[in-house]
């Protein structure tokens, strides 16, 4: 069709032919890549959508087929019904607390120990390479009972840090960024060195503004793995005022009689929503980071 | 305030000298009185889980509020612990460092696996000293009793029912709910609606995830319990007539091979399936969801009628102080009592448990606005315990996984429920050995 088109194009105005072919082919290559990602994108979006729809909508509109895919009218007192199921807000900001302090402490050892693990050589160093990667395979519950045991004897249950500390070092964050340091041409340190840095200045000024992706990368994986914890927090926490936002979700989602949907998804929004908002905000560096990352 | 009443009393008959004295005195006694109390209020905690509709974390801190202001010498903890599974494995960590919480609320089906664990403290001869065994509705009592003896007192029990889509079954000319096995699946066949082979209503679902459950239910129709303390017995030829009937029911293409527990009440509200096989716990969900009229029946019966009972009881920790157990079993009995149960039962769809509940004003004002809430409550007479053996969560998952390859043709009803049988029991003897 598009060649066809083009061939009348090209007869009917002989002399634009050659400014208008290649552009044409140029919008053609430059634009294949949306007609593939658009529709993904769509994809991506629906159950968003759904969720922001049904947050909405009544309770008998959700599963009726004959009520169609918009509410009739706008619902918004689904959001503050949900809200008002468990304190919201201190849940939001104990959130963002715990998997903040576990972001700081984790981006502090593993940059710490990657670097060891990197760059220094000492005895066993391999074998306790091995144990950390060991820590990648054990699924987390696996570890629940010695964990709760350990910040039992803290003397941290029921608090923020017993959300914490279990999780301030990450087998799996060592050996990423060990990765990317070991891609880190030896000269450039050697340089440094030279210039009289010591182990920590070479790292700071050396080796950790060239793997900024990766850690951007692993910044992303464990915010969201922490932010949407369920259990642990569940098990180590008894007061509301230690509580996170997961766990206000989990009040909405009854096991026996079904879900509330619609307080359900208006509470999901609200527990989406900072992570989504972070990512927009943030989007140009953590997808020029997933690039880089990728690309190594 | 008793104190100083018995102040003015006698102030009035003594010199203003003595008074002072005396109210200096009685002051600091007073001080004194109050800080042994604050000293003496045992701090006891509740663990419970959230599983049916209404918003039962706000109902329970209500509740233990109400409880706290009554009863100055106790202060209780209210503990969200997720499902039923989640409250489970809390507690069990707690129990594993030597520190559980004082009550709980687990599923009935756990008591064997506490019992395991030698957590629960026996309330036996406490219980015999009030009206609870004449009160309380013996088949629920039943669920917390192993050996003769009394561990916990029931407090949420619930059952499966047989949800009907009024408006479906008035089109289709039914005027009553089936009353039987066979009338169950002439019905089903009969709200089984297919245009051109495609189908667009099932007559019949059995609520997925806990079909175990239900089936439970069947094999108590047929006048088997199919389990004892130390054993299943699902290769019994009674649970095997059971699953043949839900064969029959399969290959007469009137219910789905299989549903998940949540998507199949989404089904019916959808109108997707004309009955529904779930929880009470689910009335209160189902009634304000859907845009038909919901009824209520018994399951139909096939030998007899028969329920297996979901919902669990107050279970109260056997390692802990005197003080702590007296409070805890105070805490037991007051949310178990008469007002405080015929609320619960209002607010959240799971049945009373003790037979004066049943017959408060308020209670009897609510049935009558909604008979359907009286259809447990009727059938539940014919209702036990739900597969209380060692390791039930295994047992669980093998029969489901038993039935879910019947169903869709995998295997034989006899072989798959034979296999079942063998590999739960297997586990229980394992647990009982290690237990032993």
């Amino acid at each position: 069709m598009t060649t066809l088109h083009g061939q009348t194009d090209a007869k009917t105005l002989p002399f634009t032919q050659e400014a208008r072919q290649p552009f044409r082919l140029a919008a053609l290559k430059r634009g294949w890549l949306h007609v593939v990602m658009v529709p993904l994108a769509l994809l991506w979006l629906s159950p968003l959508v759904w969720i922001l729809v049904t947050s909405l909508k009544t309770r008998t509109e959700v599963f009726d087929p004959a009520a169609g895919f918009l509410p009739q009218v706008l619902q918004w007192a689904n959001y503050p019904g949900a809200l008002s199921v468990a304190p919201f807000g201190i849940y939001l900001v104990n959130s963002v607390l715990v998997t903040g302090g576990i972001l700081i402490a984790q981006l502090v050892t593993i940059t710490l120990a990657a670097y060891a693990f990197a760059r220094q050589t000492f005895p066993g160093k391999n074998l306790l390479f091995t144990l950390f990667l060991l820590q990648i395979m054990f699924p987390i519950y696996a570890t629940f009972l010695t964990n709760f045991v350990t910040v039992r004897e803290l003397g941290l249950l029921n608090s923020l840090p017993a959300m914490i500390v279990p999780f301030v070092a990450s087998g799996y964050g060592t050996f990423m960024l060990r990765q990317s340091f070991r891609q880190v041409p030896t000269e450039l340190a050697d340089a440094a060195r030279l210039d009289g840095c010591g182990h920590l200045g070479i790292l700071w000024h050396v080796y950790l503004p060239l793997v900024k992706p990766t850690l951007i990368a692993f910044g992303i994986i464990t915010v969201v793995t922490h932010w949407n914890d369920y259990m642990w927090p569940l098990l180590v926490n008894n007061s509301e005022n230690v509580r996170t936002l997961p766990i206000g979700l989990g009040l909405l989602a009854k096991s026996d009689s079904g879900a509330d949907w619609t307080r359900l998804m208006a509470a999901t929004v609200v527990v989406v929503s900072p992570l989504l908002l972070l990512f927009v905000i943030f989007q140009r560096r953590f997808v020029d980071s997933f690039m880089h990352a990728g690309l190594k | 305030m008793s104190n100083k009443s018995t102040f003015g009393q006698i102030a009035s008959g003594v010199s203003r000298r003595a008074f002072m004295v005396g109210g200096t005195a009685a002051v600091a006694s007073a001080a004194v009185l109050r800080g042994a109390r604050a000293q003496a209020a045992t701090k006891v905690q509740f663990m419970y889980p959230v599983g049916v509709s209404g918003d039962i974390n706000k109902i329970v801190s209500g509740m233990v509020a109400k409880f706290n202001a009554a009863h100055p010498t106790i202060e209780v903890e209210a503990i969200y612990a997720g499902n039923y599974d989640n409250t489970e494995q809390k507690v069990i960590t707690s129990l594993g460092v030597g520190d559980p919480p004082s009550t709980w609320l687990p599923i009935n089906s756990a008591l064997q696996t506490f019992l395991g664990l030698d957590s629960l403290a026996d309330v036996t001869q406490k219980a015999k000293a009030g009206d609870i065994y004449q009160d309380f509705l013996p088949q629920f009592l039943d669920t917390c009793v192993s050996d003769g003896k009394l561990y916990g007192l029931p407090f949420q029990p619930s059952t499966p029912v047989l949800y009907l889509n009024r408006t479906a079954m008035k089109e289709a000319g039914i005027a009553k709910a089936p009353q039987t096995w066979t009338e169950l699946l002439e019905v089903a066949k009969t709200l089984t609606i297919r245009e051109n082979g495609e189908l667009k209503r099932w007559g019949l679902t059995i609520g997925g995830g806990w079909h175990d459950w239900i089936f439970e239910c069947y094999c108590r129709q047929n006048e088997l319990v199919p389990w004892t303390k130390d054993k299943v017995l699902f290769d019994n030829p009674a649970a095997l007539d059971a699953l043949e009937f839900w064969v029959k029911m399969e290959k007469a293409g009137v219910m789905p091979k299989a549903s998940t527990w949540e998507g199949s009440a989404n089904d019916f509200m959808a109108g997707r399936t004309a009955m529904l096989y779930h929880s009470t716990g689910s009335l209160t969900n189902l009634r304000k969801s859907s845009k038909f009229e919901v009824d209520v029946a018994f399951m139909p019966k096939n030998k007899v009628f028969g329920a297996a009972q979901g919902g669990g009881p107050i279970m109260i920790a056997k390692k802990q102080t005197d003080a702590q157990l007296e409070a805890a079993w105070t805490l037991t009995q007051w949310m178990t009592s008469t007002e405080v149960q015929s609320q619960w039962c209002r607010d959240t769809g799971y049945l009373a448990v003790r037979k004066s509940a049943w017959e408060t004003p308020e209670m009897l004002a609510y049935l009558k606005e909604v008979p359907q809430a009286k259809v447990a409550l009727e059938q539940s007479a014919y209702a036990g315990a739900f597969l209380q053996v060692p390791g039930y969560h295994k047992v669980r998952e093998y029969l489901k996984s038993a039935l879910d390859r019947t169903l869709a043709g995998e295997i034989k009803p006899d072989a798959a429920l034979k296999e079942a049988n063998d590999a739960s029991n297997r586990e229980i003897q394992r647990l009982l050995r290690r237990r032993g």
